[in-house]
């Protein structure tokens, strides 16, 4: 069973310049897309971002996936690429967005490369901006105190609402329970 | 091959006693022995990847300028601490309602009776308090109620458990960390605002947003619990209070005071003369349980 819940939030900018990207078949990919660092068009950048992935190319392995990221996207472009793949997950990433991954009543970010999962591990793949108020701490207790992804999120936009009242940049991340 | 026959009957006897002494000596030393073998065997097998951190405890339970001390604590008696871990409670009897001091300390007597605790009853655990709720609800119809902080310590793991809006506050590497979510109204007006996509300044500018949707003494309470246990690392500072406690002292301000390496002791006097330094002329009962989790030596 796969459950997810994703989090889009413009925070005090005038646009949302991030990407979330979720595509259930053949696998399940999640891909975030952080456009703030991105000085020259980032709302391009980041719908050219999930443009790829929705065509063929975003089929095939992620290191010749990311071969079509870095000749398509700016080279300050920063984004997150998550992929099921047996009974683990594949992750990419480029630049500060990152996975962190809650197992055994620990915290851990995800590495680039395959990672194996058991039951009950759950995944934060969140931008830089989200994770900056927060401390693993307080996401680790949020994911072992939740009944569902959506549950944990919520609880995390508290956290994050506390410390900025959610006047901050663009805010985007997915919550992900994966039983595998 | 000997001839024990030229040796005088006395000899004799005396050589038999001695040897009969050197064999009941003998038999002895081999049976404590293997018992000693055995026993630390069978034991360190038991506690294998166990026993790595041991609580050190200490706590303050302070009345400031009120006139009744409406918290009450629990800490679970130590000498169970390897086999069924380390309980802490504070219980906070509720502000503007009746019998504020009788309900909080029921809550914490109640605890005392059912410990000891399954460590990996999650539910259950969360049913025994639901239990003392109800029981409350029955005698005071919502007239009275108290919230309830609740640590379960195991080994290395920690379990928690929350109604209302006392904290739990995790110390690691410098960084104080409420555990805890507030079950409040801000809560529910932050999900509303935050799916609007505006920003949330709105929910903490009214003070009766702060008014708690959950408690002890409400029927059918929602305790917040650990689903799964939080892995403790040696010098993670616990600290389960009353919110007398952190509206004197944020949680920036009590990692400011403290040192690392402090005990509890000496952690518990440091958060309870920082709170009476404020000087605070409507200080609400201030109440804490501090945990240092150390290494053991044994």
């Amino acid at each position: 069973m796969i459950e997810y819940y994703t989090f889009k939030h413009r925070g005090d900018e005038m646009e949302y310049k991030d990407e979330v990207f979720l595509r259930l078949t053949p696998t399940l990919t999640v891909a975030i897309f952080d456009g703030s660092r991105l000085e020259s068009a980032p709302k391009s950048q980041s719908l050219l971002f999930s443009e790829i992935l929705s065509s063929e190319e975003g089929s095939k392995k992620l290191d010749e996936l990311c071969e079509v990221f870095d000749d398509c996207l700016d080279h300050d472009a920063e984004y997150l690429i998550l992929r099921v793949a047996g009974n683990g997950i594949e992750c990419v990433r480029h630049g500060d967005v990152c996975a962190k991954i809650v197992s055994g009543g620990q915290i851990h970010i995800l590495p680039n490369g395959f990672f194996g999962l058991s039951r009950d591990d759950r995944i934060l793949c969140a931008t830089a901006n989200f994770y900056k108020p927060l401390t693993d701490e307080g996401i680790l207790a949020d994911a072992l105190v939740a009944n569902s992804c959506g549950d944990w999120m919520n609880m995390l936009v508290r956290r994050i609402s506390d410390q900025t009242q959610l006047k901050c940049g663009n805010l985007s991340a997915v919550t992900l329970k994966l039983d595998m | 091959m000997y001839d024990f026959s030229l040796l005088s009957g006395e000899t004799r006897r005396t050589l038999i006693i001695a040897l009969v002494l050197f064999l009941f000596a003998f038999i002895s030393f081999c049976v404590v022995a293997i018992y000693t073998l055995v026993k630390t065997n069978v034991t360190s097998k038991k506690h294998k990847g166990k026993l790595k951190l041991v609580c050190d405890v200490a706590y303050f339970h302070e009345r400031g300028k009120r006139d009744n001390q409406e918290d009450s604590l629990y800490i679970s008696p130590m000498d169970k601490l390897y086999e069924s871990g380390l309980v802490a409670a504070c219980s906070d009897g509720m502000g503007g309602l009746l019998n504020g001091e009788v309900v909080s300390k029921f809550v914490t007597d109640s605890l005392s009776e059912n410990f000891p605790y399954k460590f990996d009853a999650q539910k259950e655990n969360s049913k025994i308090i639901t239990g003392i709720s109800d029981k409350i609800y029955e005698q005071y119809h919502l007239s009275a109620g108290a919230t309830l902080v609740m640590v379960h310590i195991f080994d290395d793991y920690m379990n928690f458990y929350s109604l209302g809006d006392s904290n739990i506050i995790l110390i690691r590497n410098n960084k104080a960390t409420l555990l805890n979510h507030k079950q409040n109204y801000v809560t529910l007006m932050i999900r509303k605002l935050a799916d609007g996509g505006l920003d949330t300044s709105d929910a903490y500018k009214d003070n009766r947003a702060k008014g708690l949707i959950d408690f002890v003494g409400n029927l059918n309470c929602n305790v917040l619990k650990t689903n799964h246990p939080i892995r403790l690392i040696e010098n993670d500072i616990i600290i389960v209070c009353s919110d007398g406690v952190t509206d004197s002292m944020p949680l920036n301000r009590i990692v400011s005071h403290i040192h690392f390496d402090q005990n509890a002791t000496g952690i518990a006097r440091t958060i309870k003369y920082g709170v009476r330094a404020r000087k605070n002329p409507r200080q609400d009962n201030y109440s804490a349980v501090v945990i240092k989790m150390r290494r053991s030596i044994f």
